[in-house]
């Protein structure tokens, strides 16, 4: 046999559970510090997956969700809370690519973006980074308008590239739409563009290919609480690296 | 066809791996959401290894526990959240079994034996793990599915199956090769 196929066949029989003690306590070591060991052992937790489909639902007494949270209080929490906006800071300590952005393209946004994470300590950035990015563009000039930044914790925040203007007595208000048969939510209003946390706390998690818009809108919000304006810019969140 | 979300719970996989990338966040209600979704059928893994309740809730305590602290370490990119979130309570349940019958190793002289056919047949026939199994040889074949699904050691599958321990050993081995062949 060659040593790949020993290895996968150990992956197999460490998920069936069959491994002696010393030989399961060497197998966890290596799952740490072998890539490859550790996709075999996640191939095979997903080829057998299927059989835990197959058990019946018990459901627990009613105490065991009391204990699991007064030992989550008790735990360490699993992290800190996030900093915020270590990538807003970044963006704006690096002027030359903000003048490329306000300037460009979404492309080129989407570069400096990539430029940006590139650049910095890839741990650091990693445990920081949103999950989601949207990158709004007007549809007639293509121009990228703004950015919205979706983080593992929930938040959710825009960022304008560009100064739109907002005549008086109109304000812009942000959109998003993750099911058509909802219709599209508000989730912020602004006076002019700058940079805001959205309140997405009420609506499902972000997810992929959600769209978000900005519209112009009469002041106070769209009288319908639907999007009533012009669209100035829109764009779906693609999930980062 | 489109399965209702309850009737299969694969469907749970989106907000099973999202809710865990809250948990990492330090989001307590996200773990909660794991809880309601995915709990009954934890414990419900869990007693077919254990086969005693008490402990099976025990099991997915410790794996709430577990899910909570490690968040962090799930990689959305490598696998399942849901295959990761059972490989974690398995492990506790395993544990627990070992731990068992070194206190009290008559434990397993139990007259209700769990039949290997059972979770096979609840296999959806489009199942490509039930496909793959039905191919093997049935010695082979109810080796490896009493050690995925009622946590079977070496020794007590030899006894189960009436096979000198190196047989069932060397059953394993093959049956697991044919298994990764035919699963790709």
């Amino acid at each position: 046999m060659t040593p790949d196929r020993d290895d996968r066949l150990l992956a197999a029989e460490f998920v069936l559970g069959l491994l002696d003690a010393e030989t399961r306590a060497a197998a966890e070591r290596r799952l740490a510090s072998d890539a490859a060991f550790a996709r075999d052992v996640a191939a095979w937790q997903k080829h057998f997956a299927a059989f835990d489909d197959t058990a019946d639902a018990v459901v627990p007494a009613d105490d065991l969700w009391r204990r699991i949270e007064a030992g989550m209080a008790a735990a360490a929490p699993a992290a800190l809370v996030t900093p915020p906006g270590l990538l807003r800071r970044l963006w704006n300590s690096l002027g030359a690519l903000r003048i490329a952005a306000l300037s460009g393209t979404a492309a080129a946004v989407a570069f400096a973006l990539v430029a940006v994470v590139s650049l910095r300590h890839a741990d650091e950035v990693a445990a920081r980074k949103p999950v989601y990015v949207a990158i709004l563009v007007d549809d007639a000039t293509r121009q990228a308008g703004a950015i919205v930044n979706a983080f593992a914790d929930g938040r959710v925040e825009m960022i304008p590239l560009v100064d739109m203007t907002v005549p008086a007595g109109r304000t812009l208000q942000v959109w998003t739409l993750w099911n058509r048969e909802v219709g599209p939510r508000s989730v912020g209003l602004l006076d002019r563009a700058r940079a805001t946390p959205l309140d997405l706390q009420r609506l499902p998690t972000t997810a992929a290919d959600q769209l978000f818009e900005i519209t112009l809108e009469p002041a106070g919000g769209s009288p319908t609480g639907r999007p009533t304006g012009p669209i100035l810019y829109k764009g779906t969140t693609a999930r980062t690296l | 066809m489109a399965a209702e979300p309850s009737s299969d719970p694969s469907a749970l996989e989106p907000q099973v791996s999202a809710a865990i990338v809250r948990c990492a966040a330090g989001e307590k209600a996200a773990l909660r959401l794991i809880y309601d979704l995915e709990a009954a059928r934890m414990v419900g893994v869990a007693i077919r290894i254990l086969r005693r309740r008490d402990l099976a809730e025990e099991a997915t305590h410790d794996a709430f526990m577990r899910v909570w602290r490690s968040a962090r370490s799930y990689d959305p990119s490598r696998g399942s959240a849901r295959a990761w979130l059972y490989a974690i309570v398995r492990n506790r349940a395993l544990t627990i079994l070992r731990d068992e019958r070194r206190f009290d190793p008559e434990q397993q002289a139990d007259t209700d034996l769990p039949q290997p056919d059972q979770a096979l047949q609840r296999l959806p026939d489009s199942s490509a793990l039930r496909q793959c199994l039905q191919q093997l040889e049935a010695g082979r074949r109810n080796a490896i599915v009493l050690a995925y699904v009622h946590g079977f050691s070496h020794g007590e599958l030899a006894g189960r199956l009436g096979m000198p321990l190196g047989t069932i050993k060397s059953w394993i081995r093959r049956g697991l090769a044919s298994l990764q062949e035919c699963m790709g």
